[in-house]
């Protein structure tokens, strides 16, 4: 995410289609930041970060890949200049990984037993109804 | 006591590194595949302040996360569970234990001596290599007793959401925790202490247990000398009759085993009372076969069954096709008396006995119905005393009833 705009150059075009969308998320994001964490407990602190994190770099791939709504021009600019995550985006052109919801969670190394995070296991495979919510991004479910 | 590993200070005391923990079946969970994360020197006991290797694990969905909480050394000093300190053999408080066992323990308290105390012990653990507990001699009266015969899984729950019982708690449906109110805290049971219950003194649970063990009731042997059985409920498909002839052949000759299959019960019937007085002192409260406790009571004599008096009063119908008793003499002869034929002498089919003057009809007249008394078809079963097993008479105590 970028603090700055990085390039001298001029967006390419149709960048004041996409700009105020990418604003709102923006301010939505500067909102979370500042918001107290009272209340809160330590993990939670950070789940609308991560949501809205997602939410930027979901905008921008669907319209490139899915809606083809944008020049590759413009897309490129967007991973250059951190406005969507392509580390992300990398994944979810992967098969099973469509709706993935932070990197993190599928971060074998950072768990005790080397295996993914709880949101990543298929609903149907999850013996128990109750809702799980999981520890790094508050995710409830993102395969399948 | 070194504060590092690395610290060579004289006599260090030796801190613990383990493989496997040492824990009751209850703490392990239900679940065979289960997952550990063991963390070498991750805490240190809490009884002897010395760090040791902590073992972390689920025991089963919806359970809470355990973790040991006394080294190995502690829980091999007393022969109990690293985690719930119940010991390993029964289950049980160590204070109950304890005062079941009559053993006294000597630990130190204090800092040094402690430490004194634990480093000789580990050197003799480690020769002996087995635990300092009651093993090995026969089994203890009152621990058999007050010992559970399965785990006791409940007390892996969840802990109590302190939100939920302030009426705080937001996070709803997705909250780990269990939305349930406590118990009463002035509950003695709601105070526990870990150091108390490892050294067994002023535990409230042993307490309850020993007070338990106190008010448990006797069975005293019934009046009735000839009962000679045996209850013995709670069975399941499992437990055959060779499985209860193995158990109780050692309290006498045994004439034979009822078993009723659909009550899930059993008869035990010995060929002597002071048999049957022995089995029920040795089984009552004790007896557990295929980790199923049974309940032990005395039988009752099958010739004397509770529901009989009311059985006795009611009026029995008479038998169709039978003569009536014969009319009285005029009153001419019964002056005489010839034969001895008084009206209170006359004997009569006991039968008729006891419906005299409520079913039969009054008898008319001298020259009275020799007819005999036939009811209309279908009204009634028709009620043969002969058919009747108590009026039999083969069994002496079956004749003494009439």
């Amino acid at each position: 995410m970028p603090k700055v705009r990085r390039s001298r150059k001029p967006p390419p075009e149709g960048w004041e289609l996409i700009e105020p969308t990418i604003e709102e998320l923006d301010a939505k994001m500067r909102e979370h930041e500042t918001e107290p964490h009272e209340g809160k407990r330590k993990v939670e602190a950070l789940w609308p970060i991560f949501k809205i994190h997602h939410q930027k770099s979901r905008y921008l791939y669907d319209l490139y890949y899915k809606r083809k709504a944008i020049s590759k021009e413009l897309y490129d600019y967007c991973i250059k200049e951190k406005i969507a995550d392509a580390n992300l985006i990398a994944k979810w052109k992967k098969d099973g990984y469509e709706r993935l919801c932070c990197l993190r969670c599928i971060q074998v190394r950072d768990t005790n037993f080397g295996t993914n995070c709880i949101c990543r296991v298929p609903r149907s495979k999850l013996d128990q109804i109750k809702i799980v919510e999981c520890v790094h991004c508050g995710c409830r479910g993102c395969s399948g | 006591m070194a504060t590092s590993l690395g610290a060579n200070t004289y006599n260090r005391m030796n801190w613990e590194t383990s493989d496997f923990p040492i824990l009751c079946q209850t703490c392990l969970g239900d679940n065979p595949y289960m997952r550990m994360i063991r963390e070498t020197y991750g805490k240190e006991c809490t009884i002897c302040n010395r760090p040791f290797t902590v073992f972390r694990w689920c025991p089963g969905a919806k359970m809470r996360y355990k973790k040991t909480e006394v080294c190995q050394t502690c829980a091999k000093t007393k022969n109990v569970c690293q985690t719930c300190l119940l010991d390993l053999e029964y289950g049980l408080p160590v204070q109950v234990r304890d005062a079941a066992l009559k053993m006294q323990d000597n630990i130190p308290k204090s800092d040094v001596n402690r430490e004194y105390y634990q480093q000789n012990n580990e050197a003799a653990l480690a020769k002996t290599g087995g635990s300092s507990g009651a093993g090995g001699k026969a089994p203890n009266e009152l621990l058999m007793k007050l010992a559970r015969t399965t785990p006791y899984y409940k007390r892996n729950r969840a802990h109590i959401c302190s939100f939920w019982v302030k009426g705080e708690c937001k996070r709803g449906e997705e909250c780990p925790y269990r939305h349930e109110m406590p118990t009463d805290p002035n509950d003695p049971l709601a105070n526990q202490n870990i150091k108390d219950r490892y050294y067994g003194v002023d535990d409230p649970v042993a307490e309850k247990l020993l007070k338990r063990a106190a008010d448990m009731p006797k069975l005293t042997p019934p009046t009735d000398k000839s009962i000679t059985t045996v209850y013995v409920g709670g069975l399941d498909a499992n437990i055959k009759e060779q499985d209860l002839r193995d158990v109780f052949y050692q309290y006498g000759e045994i004439r034979n085993i009822n078993m009723v299959t659909k009550s899930g019960c059993a008869f035990v019937n010995f060929s002597q009372r002071e048999c049957a007085e022995k089995a029920v002192q040795g089984a009552f409260n004790k007896l557990i076969i295929k980790g199923r406790r049974l309940k032990i009571l005395w039988g009752r004599g099958q010739g004397a069954p509770a529901s009989k008096p009311q059985e006795e009063a009611r009026p029995l119908p008479p038998v169709p096709g039978l003569p009536p008793s014969l009319p009285q003499p005029p009153p001419e002869l019964l002056a005489h008396d010839f034969f001895g034929l008084r009206s209170d002498k006359v004997p009569q089919p006991p039968m008729l006995r006891a419906v005299a003057g409520s079913v039969l009809p009054p008898l008319p007249g001298p020259a009275g119905l020799r007819m005999p008394l036939i009811p209309p078809p279908g009204t009634h079963v028709i009620h043969y005393p002969s058919q009747d097993p108590q009026r039999l008479g083969t069994n002496k105590s079956r004749g003494n009833d009439n």
